[in-house]
């Protein structure tokens, strides 16, 4: 997820004025330290040196010369940069692209893919390739959507519409995190970004729409208990529930990671939340539902069947 | 050297006052600017070190992966905490401890223009600390950020009483934060010793006046916020409510229009203490002087105009981006041009290492890591990956301590001897500053590659496999050595005070007034005001000037008022005590505001009365020809243009938001409030003739006018009263929607200013019934009088833009 890495075009504008901008403050931070080093080796008082300097009080071509040169190199700087900021904002949503409304809620991230009535949460999946725009919209405290291999965050603030438009380059994964501090797990706000050739993209999206298939065994147990308890008032499960406060879980088991990116989303690690989900992340809408070890262990065998 | 020492004789004036009292009474009503300076020092260290240990706490939390030293709710407390206390707690009021010690002394003078003033600064200062960390005690510290980004800090989304700790001591801080820089900005311009014109001044001086204009126009802004924010939380209006239609944008820029100059608060003390440091101990004079003055105000003016470069990510547009960028870039050239000037201080000299010259030196190297960081993201699409990122963690450190606080180390070190007495421990000096820079690097270097690795700010924990094991495990061990550094100054500061060896009046042969005192001073500072022969006046009297000629001593004249110290005074700490209380209730109980309230407002009086029977200074006339109490007085209203204008402004912005009724076309009287605006208008006519007749010793007329004024000053309540009624009959209430929170709060903070006017008045019109209304106190009424026509355009402002524009 390092920032240096650029996976896509939007990446790349950022990475190009980022070398620029690094290299001509190295330059400068070199030249300074290299006078400072010479400064304090030859001007240092000798012993028994009682004799006054040269009173200098100053120099108008020096002093001209310091100040037009760092102009001229920011220069160097700003044509790069205003040039950038111009191609990377477009203030309308290129009508060829792939649209995905991001959402951001305490503490975890939402995508709706109007065009193909997809929706899912914390996993992001995206064809390589074609120009994707995420709209950034969210119903509670300001976040902000930062993906670094994907290019520089934007903040996701209720009551504005934000907008990022990029070109992912290449299948990859990348780890993205929320970058607007949003109040106790903050730092448990994480997502996957899985950026596919678009064949198994597609297929993807197939997966996504299909009805998820009836559980046997466990996981029936589980979801009898899922079904008869408080989840369904916040969790959406296609044919079984149509909550809207927290994630939708209709295809939860085909979601690598669990709790917005913080654990491998294995059945014990499920079963262990839905124990007790405060514990885990500070903060969290999730009420404890006290389930016994038995009911977690089903609904999390129910849920992690959900692919 | 016989004139040397004549100069530094001191202290056998036989007209100097007695000593000051040592015991606790004697500090709490204290008045003289050492005395304040000592405490605004030491009160500022305990900070530094209680947010020193805050930071500590984060860094082994964040030592390695998971780690469990606190918890989520704790570690948002204390990075919460950190950052107000190292802001508001600590550097700043660690400058204020040399603005208070040293400023005077710099320019030759007695004490400040307003020392009860200066004293009440300190004490509500304290009052606001106390308060903030008094969140600790409860169990319910602040944790949504320094920042307090809206709509986080609204009621449903941070329901205890963390936030209201944060803001209500905000407000009280940034209170002593106004009324010191009031008293500095009229100190300087106006308490010159004869012969320091301005550009004369040290630079020392030249940075604070820049600091205390950038605190006086730049803290209204944050105050407003705050205020929106504090009605919002304890009254239910709606500024920062998304779905009454407010816009989350605002809390930003009010926060930020004051946020990017509060950082030139913070280093411009720190610049202008290297400016002194590094010519002494080069023994050059400061090179280019007037373009390091120059550029020092260039980027105070720049500051105000940059701010939404923290707001890069937030969408305002390529356009505005595009602006801020390229008026963040323009700082860095008055910024480059001082670490230029300071170089070419040095060169060429005979540079002796001492301790302070370590840290001056130090800063010119530092600063400028944090200053090119800072050109990094200046650029916008640059910022998008570094903003909120550790990248920015470390720069900020980088300006904050590799500036400020290696600054005021510099300042330490310099200053120590003259307000102790004592010599500090070179030798132990050189490993404390080692071990601060070394610790600091190793600390905060490491944070550029966790940035750039995207590890975000802000959060408790990391994974296994992040990749920011390393450098955070590295980043912790830093600030461990840091910490010793730091604590180490104690010990060295301790020791000195214990049993250093006596400091000479001029142990550094420096260059500057203040060295030409005894050290300690004297309670009245200097036995005859200083004569000045030109920028760096001490030194040209030992040296002469670039060709070593010396300036024909000039004979200090005793001064023909003799030298008059005001007298100390209990009513800022009661004053302090009251708003202090105030606060406690907002949490508590209204009565215990009310009480509060009541005490502050009967400690003000007292303070007021203080002033009229027993004035600071017998003359009040200073070097710009005007009167220290009307130069306050022109000051204080520009903060509060800014005050005002910011109220304005969200008016206007959220009008036509409001997503219900009533709306102001449907409600708002025009013909009314025409004539109450008349009345208004026709109250400075009043007042005009109140004056003319105090002025002239008219008494039958200046009693009537000073009354009328009075009057139709309480006639505009009146119909503001009626309004208000009538407004809540007809269904507009501060709650029931955007308009009716930016109108009752807008009317009703310009219907207070109207009403302090009014009781103001009274209290003159008062002293002119009992016959203590000379013509001499003509300036009081003039001061008032100033006020109130400053409160009656403002309404005119108000009017035409609220009432008259469709």
């Amino acid at each position: 997820m390092s920032t240096l890495h650029a996976h896509s075009d939007f990446a790349r504008a950022i990475l190009h004025v980022y070398g620029i901008i690094t290299w001509t403050t190295a330059l400068i931070g070199v030249l300074v330290f290299v006078v400072l080093g010479i400064i304090i080796v030859r001007f240092r008082a000798r012993p028994g040196d009682t004799e006054l300097p040269s009173q200098t009080r100053g120099h108008t071509v020096l002093e001209i010369g310091w100040t037009i040169g760092p102009a001229l190199a920011l220069l160097i700087i700003a044509i790069p940069t205003i040039q950038i900021v111009f191609r990377t904002q477009t203030a309308a949503t290129p009508p060829d692209s792939l649209q995905v409304t991001v959402r951001g809620l305490q503490w975890w991230w939402e995508f709706r893919y109007p065009q193909l009535e997809v929706v899912t949460a914390n996993e992001l999946h995206l064809p390589a390739g074609r120009r994707v725009a995420l709209r950034l919209d969210g119903p509670d405290v300001i976040h902000s959507f930062w993906v670094p291999g994907l290019g520089g965050k934007r903040d996701v603030i209720p009551g504005r519409l934000n907008q990022i438009t990029l070109v992912p380059e290449g299948p990859g994964e990348y780890w993205g995190q929320c970058a607007e501090f949003c109040g106790a797990s903050h730092a448990n706000m994480g997502m996957r970004v899985v950026v596919q050739p678009p064949e198994e993209f597609d297929r993807w999206v197939a997966q996504q729409k299909a009805e998820p298939g009836e559980p046997a065994g466990a996981a029936a147990t589980g979801k009898t208990i899922f079904a008869g308890s408080a989840c369904v008032g916040c969790h959406t499960i296609r044919g079984v529930s149509a909550g809207v406060l927290g994630p939708d879980l209709t295809h939860f088991g085909s979601r690598s990671r669990l709790a917005a990116g913080m654990w491998p989303n294995t059945p014990q690690n499920v079963a262990e939340w839905v124990k007790d989900p405060q514990r885990l992340k500070p903060g969290v809408k999730m009420p404890t539902l006290g389930l016994s070890d038995e009911q977690a262990t089903a609904v999390a065998a129910y849920l992690t069947g959900l692919k | 050297m016989a004139t040397h020492e004549a100069a530094l004789r001191t202290h056998d004036a036989a007209h100097a006052r007695a000593a000051e009292g040592s015991g606790v009474l004697a500090w709490l009503t204290t008045v003289d600017h050492k005395r304040i300076g000592i405490l605004y020092g030491s009160t500022a260290f305990a900070f530094l070190l209680i947010g020193g240990l805050e930071a500590l706490l984060i860094r082994t939390q964040l030592l390695r992966p998971h780690m469990g030293v606190v918890s989520a709710q704790t570690y948002n407390a204390l990075f919460t905490m950190h950052g107000t206390t190292m802001i508001f707690l600590a550097v700043m009021p660690l400058n204020a401890a040399f603005f208070n010690y040293i400023v005077p002394l710099m320019i030759g003078a007695r004490d400040v223009a307003f020392p009860r003033l200066n004293a009440l600064s300190y004490w509500i200062f304290l009052a606001g600390a106390l308060f903030l960390n008094a969140s600790f005690l409860v169990g319910t510290p602040p944790d949504a950020g320094w920042f307090g980004y809206a709509n986080l800090t609204t009621r449903p989304f941070s329901p205890g009483p963390n936030v209201d700790f944060w803001l209500l001591s905000l407000q009280v801080l940034g209170a002593s934060s106004v009324i010191a820089a009031v008293n500095f900005i009229v100190t300087i311009l106006n308490m010159r010793a004869p012969g320091m014109t301005l550009m004369r001044m040290p630079l020392f001086v030249w940075m604070t006046l820049v600091t205390q204009f950038l605190i006086v126009l730049a803290f209204p802004s944050v105050t407003v916020g705050l205020i929106f924010l504090m009605f919002d939380r304890f009254l239910g209006t709606h500024f920062y409510d998304v779905a009454a239609g407010g816009d989350l944008h605002l809390w930003q820029h009010l926060f930020w229009i004051f946020g990017h100059p509060e950082v030139y608060i913070l280093i411009l003390p720190a610049f202008g203490i290297v400016s002194e440091v590094l010519p002494t101990f080069s023994r050059k004079p400061l090179f280019g002087a007037p373009v390091v003055i120059y550029s020092g105000v260039l980027i105070g003016f720049f500051g105000f105009g940059v701010w939404s470069h923290h707001m890069f990510a937030v969408g305002m547009g390529p356009v505005a981006d595009a602006a801020f960028s390229i008026a963040t870039m323009l700082i860095a050239v008055p910024t480059g041009v001082k670490i230029f000037n300071w170089l070419a201080t040095m060169w060429g000299g005979r540079i002796r290492p001492t301790v302070a010259f370590h840290y001056a030196a130090g800063l010119v190297a530092l600063f400028t890591i944090g200053g090119l960081s800072g050109v990094m993201h200046a650029s916008p699409p640059v910022d998008l990956q570094q903003h909120d990122s550790y990248f920015v963690v470390a720069h900020m450190h980088y300006v904050l301590i590799g500036g400020s606080l290696i600054g005021i180390f510099a300042g330490l070190y310099y200053w120590w001897p003259k307000m102790t007495g004592r010599m500090l421990d070179e030798r132990l000096g050189r490993l404390q500053f080692w071990l601060v820079v070394l610790g600091f690097n190793v600390a905060f270097f490491p944070q550029h590659f966790l940035g750039a690795l995207g590890m975000p700010r802000r959060i408790y924990t990391y994974g296994v496999g992040s990749g920011w094991e390393l450098w955070n495990l590295v980043s912790s061990v830093g600030a461990y050595v840091l910490g010793i550094g730091v604590l180490l100054f104690v010990l060295i500061a301790a020791r000195s005070l214990r049993s250093g060896p006596r400091a000479p009046a001029d142990p550094w042969d420096a260059r500057t007034l203040e060295w030409r005192t005894s050290s300690p001073p004297p309670v009245h500072d200097f036995d005859a005001i200083p004569p000045v022969y030109g920028r760096d006046s001490f030194w040209r009297e030992k040296y002469g000037d670039a060709r070593g000629r010396k300036p024909a001593p000039r004979p200090e004249t005793p001064d023909p008022h003799g030298i008059h110290l005001p007298s100390p005074s209990f009513w800022p700490v009661v004053i302090a005590l009251g708003i202090g209380t105030a606060a406690v209730g907002a949490l508590l109980h209204t009565a215990l505001v009310v009480i509060g309230a009541g005490i502050t407002v009967v400690g003000a009086f007292a303070f007021a009365l203080q002033h009229h029977r027993d004035p600071a200074h017998v003359v009040q006339i200073g070097n710009l020809g005007v009167d220290h109490r009307k130069l306050a007085m022109w000051v204080f209203l520009g903060s509060e243009c800014f005050f005002f204008g910011t109220l304005i402004a969200t008016y206007i912005a959220y009008k036509g938001r409001s997503v219900v009724g009533p709306l102001p076309h449907e409600i708002l009287n025009i013909p009314l409030t025409t004539l109450s605006t008349f009345d208004l208008l026709m109250s400075s006519l009043l007042m005009v003739l109140a004056l003319a007749a105090v002025q002239r010793d008219d008494r039958a007329q200046s009693r009537l006018w000073l009354a009328g004024t009075a009057l139709f000053g309480l006639i505009f309540l009146g119909f503001q009263a009626y309004e208000f009624t009538h407004f809540v009959h007809e269904g507009l209430t501060l709650q029931s929607n955007l308009f009716g929170s930016t109108f009752f709060v807008l009317t009703g903070f310009h219907g207070g200013h109207v009403t302090l006017g009014v009781l103001w008045l009274l209290a003159l019109l008062v002293l002119d019934l009992r016959g203590r209304l000379a013509v001499s106190d003509s300036i009081k009424v003039e001061v008032a009088a100033l006020y109130w026509h400053f409160v009656d355009i403002v309404w005119i402002v108000i009017f035409t833009l609220v009432y008259l524009l469709p």
